[in-house]
């Protein structure tokens, strides 16, 4: 259980989606070496494919899954993570480079909580900036919103415009 | 000579010629009609008057009346001729006048009607025209205002969408040169900013 605490999710995976997958390439792994524990010894057997991402999360948590301790503890992390982590769904004008989110999921990790996901959506009407929604807010963080929110400024520096050119009509 | 004048010359000679018959018959009717009782004396008397008024002096009396008579009556005739010319001409005259006036009068009237029913049509057209007039104000008022009011509108829906207006104006004008990477320093700065609040609605849970 202590194991289980200390263990991280590096800043690759980001969505449930790849915690699933992580899961199912565990399973896998469990599978395998459970079926060649029994079989007789010179059986052909398929040694299942993990993925980078899979990679990343052992070698980030130092882990043998050769041990069944830490096998479990693997297991019982990423569930925990499935049903517990919080999600965040952050919505960007355009899709984001796997650079762009791992510098982004590392801040998030860091500074607001080191166990959770984000569900990345896209709305390209925003122009730039982002909406980030929590479990019960929404967080507008788009450039049109930030234009909404300035809407006086530019009302003012139009109706500056305006007279300016009134002025130079009533002078010409 | 008129109308009434005309009429007492007929009357004269008609009264005239009833005399004059009147009596004849009374001189033809008086020898035969006596019986007075001095029978002897008129008898007498109407001797003597055969003897004064035979029937060569009757005759004679009798030739003259005719020819008096008849002068009478041609001269008559010739007065009546005369004003029956005269009262033909002045019943023509009169019968011209009359028409003339009646015609007159009538025109009058019939002018007058016209003149009144083309008072009547320029009253009705003045009319007419001063409620299209007033129409046209009014319905130039409404559109002056319903422009008016459009503009107002319009000038209040830019203003409340002009963050969505210049936003679409940015995309459109430099969306394709906009980085998702060079935006993360400004998306990490707002949530950092937001970050408190993200924070407590995720521990908080749904």
């Amino acid at each position: 259980m202590e194991h289980n605490q200390n263990l991280q999710l590096p800043v690759s995976v980001v969505g449930v989606t790849d915690v699933n997958r992580l899961d199912r390439e565990l399973v896998a792994i469990d599978e395998f070496l459970h079926q060649g524990a029994i079989r007789e010894p010179g059986t052909a057997m398929k040694l299942p494919k993990t993925s980078k991402l899979f990679d990343e999360l052992i070698s980030t948590n130092g882990l043998n899954l050769l041990q069944e301790a830490d096998r479990s503890a693997l297991r019982n992390f990423l569930r925990s993570i499935q049903t517990n982590a919080p999600r965040l769904h952050i919505s960007f004008s355009a899709d984001p480079s796997p650079l762009f989110l791992q510098r982004l999921m590392n801040y998030l990790r860091e500074k607001i909580n080191p166990k959770v996901l984000v569900q990345v959506g896209l709305q390209p009407n925003i122009g730039a900036g982002c909406v980030v929604r929590s479990t019960n807010k929404v967080f507008d963080l788009s450039l049109r919103e930030d234009f909404r929110k300035k809407r006086g400024l530019l009302m003012q520096h139009i109706q500056k415009l305006e007279a300016h050119d009134t002025k130079q009509e009533v002078q010409a | 000579m008129d109308i009434f004048g005309l009429a007492a010359v007929l009357i004269g000679i008609v009264a005239a010629t009833m005399a004059f018959i009147w009596l004849a018959l009374r001189v033809s009717n008086g020898a035969s009609s006596g019986r007075d009782p001095n029978a002897s004396h008129l008898d007498q008397a109407e001797k003597d008057v055969e003897h004064i008024f035979n029937d060569e002096f009757r005759e004679e009396l009798r030739n003259r009346g005719r020819l008096h008579f008849e002068k009478i009556i041609g001269e008559n005739a010739m007065f009546l001729q005369q004003d029956l010319r005269l009262t033909t001409s002045q019943l023509n005259d009169f019968m011209k006048t009359e028409i003339t006036k009646k015609l007159q009068d009538e025109f009058s009237k019939y002018e007058e009607s016209i003149t009144d029913a083309k008072q009547m049509a320029i009253e009705s057209i003045t009319k007419t025209q001063e409620a299209i007039e007033e129409q046209r104000q009014m319905m130039g008022q409404q559109l002056l205002q319903e422009i008016e009011n459009e503009k107002s509108r319009m000038v209040k829906r830019f203003e409340e969408n002009l963050g969505d207006i210049v936003n679409h104006y940015v995309l459109a004008a430099i969306g394709n040169q906009i980085d998702l990477n060079d935006q993360l320093d400004y998306i990490i700065a707002d949530i950092e900013a937001n970050k408190e609040v993200i924070i407590q609605d995720l521990s908080d849970g749904a």
